[in-house]
């Protein structure tokens, strides 16, 4: 049973020339060198890396130097030991001579084996020195149970259309060990230099980014969101707040990392409302992060298949003719754009089976959203288009806007 | 821990009488010198150990032993090193009672000491290695250095033992823990054949190195240097020889360096190939086991290499722990980073269409193109070959400070032509692959169509490079 969960130990009982019977003895003389410096690298998504300095006494000759852990998950497999110059960018100093030698010269040190003894969490280096002396030595492994995730904070303006989002880092430390002053990085973001303890979870800021326009979107799509009410054909209308990384948006200083986005939105009386939250994805540069906040359902979306019409062109050889119809109102007191999303192969397969092809297609003449599809949001089979709808009258009524979408279909059998 | 016995004893009997049942007197001779030969690709060790044993005129009855210990009692064999032409192996005996156990009859026709050497093989014993690379700031070189690291979990202590290591994939027919857990009786049992050539082609690889004698046993090597790992190659295999001699004791584990190298020339390349990496771009540092890179002294035995890389402020990025297979000298070190959250890669398809649709009367051998000229395609018919046209576009975004070099390579199935301006050649029959440079910051769209012709029409199962413009 150790003391401490992580140790280094330097034994000094004069050179060593047969590291195995030493290793065996059971009287020793040791030093604890203490952890001068640590660094907790977090830029790789699936490890953590923990880098330690100790300034390790060292006799001339060859010297065993013991590293052990106890219930931590260190893999021994990835710890390296390094020989680093020291704090002020030298080499390891021997130790001055009184008398004689006024200068010190740098140690030579060199790690000669290590060796993994049974059923213990610990190995031991064997080391030369030169002379004897200090040396700085950094020692890094892969530590378990250490670990990172994002979180953020975004707070709307009353009229939703900028908002201040805050993205923090959230460590959480299971591995049993504690650091003092440590150094964490993300890989990304400012360098932290804090103490985390045993069990404790730390929450860092990361960047605050303000004045960050926002879209706030209306979308319906049959095949990604549903239907609000089947029956009567009414489709479910989400609200995004979307954000684009980039710096014309005020972001695109790095990827945003996933995780959960709270919502917040000032209520005009110099306080917030919470409105919703979302997984934010994981949103590379120049990338859109679609934040569901909630369903409008102010903004009514009728969807029905007003025509289904095929035409035979040889044998089992057919074209199709499908028009859907949209009757949309918009019950909110300001206007508002609609994005109506639909999937061409889906409607082809809700028609008439999936026959496993992909789907050649183009708009009929009877298609009535003029501006046309968005070329950007839109692929070879899912079509979006904007629409946009006024807010209601001053007599409470919302307009009913009709759009149709005029579908020929190609060569199906 | 169970601490193995392994101990040659000479009874102290007159030699020709049989064997005293419950008492015994025996001289213990020590171990003079011992060498081990661990494969890796096996749980195999081949020990080859001297002692010096007195002999008087007449049968000497010597005994070895070795309880709980991995050895294979088939593979105990019993050589003389000096007076041969005195000295003659009557028999050996497996005693039914006592399974870890052999007893030779020697006859000697001197009075006085000669030098025995006792090989057999043993299991338990392996070793493994594993590389440490750290790569410089900008990703333009590594230190690379090779560790091997020998496990003794045989039951037995070896002091002082000279270790070599041999890097190869032997044949073995039976596995030697099995052998060592049953009798030798049960041995005899086995199939000849197969144990003959086991036993041969292990000893083939007992490789005509000298045994270390008893003073350049006692020779320590530099002891604070670290240990020189002589490398040289025998037939398909290669032996590692570390220096002077090592103690590793039973349980426990030792790691020493076996290559270091510097400044390791390093390139980049993203690649995307689905059966390799999945469904990814992956980000590659591909090195070289030649001179040229500072390497190509040795092959690389099967291991785990560990990859770092200086962030640029006093420490270290953890970037990946792959295992690579046997690497020969001058062949390609391709260690696989995973994807790059700053280069984007999205395969987009925008468009597709049919064509050539060709139809057949039903009932009859007869064809007709819909829309030629002229053909009027009966109701009575099927579609039975078209050809597919899908339009792609292999969108890249590069978000780092340097240019990437790009490889993609994708496969096909069925009847193919790939069609496009990029630079494009085989891989292999349903593979293509091409390569391009995307520069910091920019985006670039790669397109190419690929038609596939489908059912009467698909007449191969292969890829055409067609050379091509596409229009999005």
């Amino acid at each position: 049973m150790r003391y401490r969960t992580l140790a280094l130990w330097s034994l000094v009982a004069a050179a060593i020339s047969a590291l195995p019977a030493t290793a065996m003895a059971r009287i020793k003389l040791i030093t604890l060198p203490v952890r001068e410096r640590a660094e907790i690298q977090l830029d790789n998504p699936g490890a953590t890396l923990v880098e330690e300095e100790r300034i390790v006494p060292l006799v001339k000759g060859v010297n065993q130097v013991d590293f052990s852990w106890a219930n931590t998950q260190i893999d021994p497999n990835t710890i390296v030991f390094r020989v680093i110059a020291g704090a002020d960018g030298e080499a390891p100093k021997a130790t001055a001579k009184p008398a004689a030698a006024k200068e010190t010269k740098p140690l030579d040190v060199k790690v000669l084996s290590v060796s993994y003894p049974p059923n213990e969490a610990a190995l031991v280096w064997q080391v030369s020195s030169s002379d004897s002396g200090s040396a700085r030595v950094r020692i890094s492994y892969l530590l378990g149970n250490l670990t990172k995730s994002f979180n953020y904070r975004a707070v709307a303006t009353n009229d939703e259309k900028a908002l201040i989002l805050s993205e923090y880092m959230r460590i959480q430390n299971l591995a049993n060990e504690s650091f003092g002053s440590t150094g964490l990085w993300a890989g990304f973001g400012p360098r932290f230099l804090k103490p985390i303890g045993i069990n404790e979870t730390k929450e860092m800021l990361v960047k605050k980014f303000t004045e960050v326009p926002v879209k706030k979107t209306y979308t319906c799509d049959p095949q990604a969101h549903g239907y609000l009410d089947r029956p009567q054909n009414k489709l479910l209308v989400p609200m995004h707040y979307v954000l684009k990384n980039n710096k014309a948006n005020r972001l695109g200083v790095a990827p945003l990392q996933y995780g959960k986005v709270r919502i917040f939105q000032d209520d005009g009386h110099g306080g917030t409302a919470f409105i919703g939250e979302d997984w934010g994805k994981f949103t590379p540069l120049d990338d859109e992060m679609r934040l569901y906040v909630g369903v409008a359902q102010d903004v009514v979306v009728k969807r029905t298949i007003d025509k289904n019409q095929q035409h035979r062109i040889a044998g089992n050889l057919f074209d199709r003719e499908v028009v859907i119809k949209f009757e949309i109102e918009n019950f909110k007191d300001k206007a508002v754009v609609l994005d109506i999303s639909e999937n061409v192969r889906a409607i082809r397969n809700e028609l008439y089976g999936n026959n496993g092809r992909d789907i050649q297609w183009e708009l009929g003449k009877d298609t009535t959203f003029v501006e046309g599809s968005d070329k950007e949001k839109s692929t070879f089979e899912q079509l979006v288009f904007h629409i946009k709808l006024p807010a209601r009258g001053a007599d409470t009524k919302a307009e009913k806007i009709v759009h149709k979408l005029h579908l020929l279909i190609k060569n199906e059998w | 821990m169970i601490r193995g016995i392994l101990g040659l004893g000479m009874l102290l009997v007159a030699a020709s009488v049989v064997r005293a049942e419950n008492v015994d007197l025996s001289t213990v001779p020590t171990r003079n010198t011992v060498q081990l030969t661990i494969y890796n690709s096996e749980d195999l060790t081949l020990v080859r150990e001297t002692r010096k044993v007195s002999f008087k005129p007449g049968a000497n009855p010597l005994q070895f032993s070795w309880a709980n210990t991995l050895i294979d009692p088939t593979s105990v064999e019993l050589r003389f090193l000096t007076h041969k032409d005195k000295l003659t192996l009557l028999d050996a005996t497996f005693p039914h009672a006592k399974p870890q156990m052999v007893y030779w009859n020697v006859q000697s026709e001197m009075d006085g000491e000669a030098m025995v050497e006792i090989t057999y093989f043993t299991s338990g014993i392996s070793w493994s290695a594993d590389y440490l690379c750290i790569a410089n700031p900008a990703e333009t070189d590594m230190g690379l250095e090779g560790f091997v690291r020998v496990h003794n979990n045989s039951g037995e202590e070896y002091e002082d033992a000279q270790v070599r290591l041999v890097v190869g994939r032997i044949n073995l027919v039976q596995k030697i823990a099995e052998l060592a857990r049953i009798t030798p009786q049960q041995v005899e049992e086995l199939d000849d054949t197969e144990r003959g050539k086991f036993k041969k082609d292990a000893l083939v690889l007992a490789i005509e190195a000298p045994l270390l004698t008893a003073q350049s046993s006692a020779r320590k090597s530099r002891s604070e240097e670290p240990k020189q790992v002589a490398k040289e190659g025998l037939g398909e295999y290669f032996i590692y020889t570390i220096e002077g001699t090592e103690t590793i004791r039973n349980g426990w584990s030792k790691r020493m360096r076996s290559l270091e190298a510097a400044k390791v020339p390093l390139k980049i390349q993203y690649r995307y190939r689905l059966a390799e990496y999945g469904d990814q771009l992956v980000r590659m540092y591909l090195l070289t086991n030649d001179k040229d890179s500072k390497l190509g002294t040795t092959p690389l035995p099967d291991g785990i290499v560990r990859v770092f890389r200086e962030n640029g402020r006093d420490g270290l990025s953890f970037l990946v722990a792959q295992s690579v297979k046997y690497i020969p000298i001058g062949d390609k070190i391709e260690l696989n980073l995973g994807p790059d959250p700053e280069v984007i890669f999205e395969l987009i398809k925008l468009r597709t269409w049919r064509d050539n649709l060709w139809m057949q009367l039903h009932g009859a051998n007869v064809f007709r193109k819909v829309g030629e000229a002229g053909v009027v395609v009966q109701v009575n018919s099927s579609v039975v070959g078209w050809d597919d046209h899908t339009l792609y576009t292999q969108r890249v975004r590069n978000y780092t400070k340097k240019p990437i070099d790009l490889e993609v390579r994708r496969a096909f199935g069925g009847h193919v032509v790939f069609r496009s301006e990029l630079p494009a050649k085989n891989h292999d029959y349903q593979t293509v692959e091409y390569t391009a440079t995307v520069k910091p910051a920019e985006k670039v769209n790669l397109l190419y169509e690929i038609i596939q012709h489908q059912g009467w029409l698909a007449k191969q199962n292969n890829v055409t490079i067609e050379k091509a413009q596409v229009k999005p």
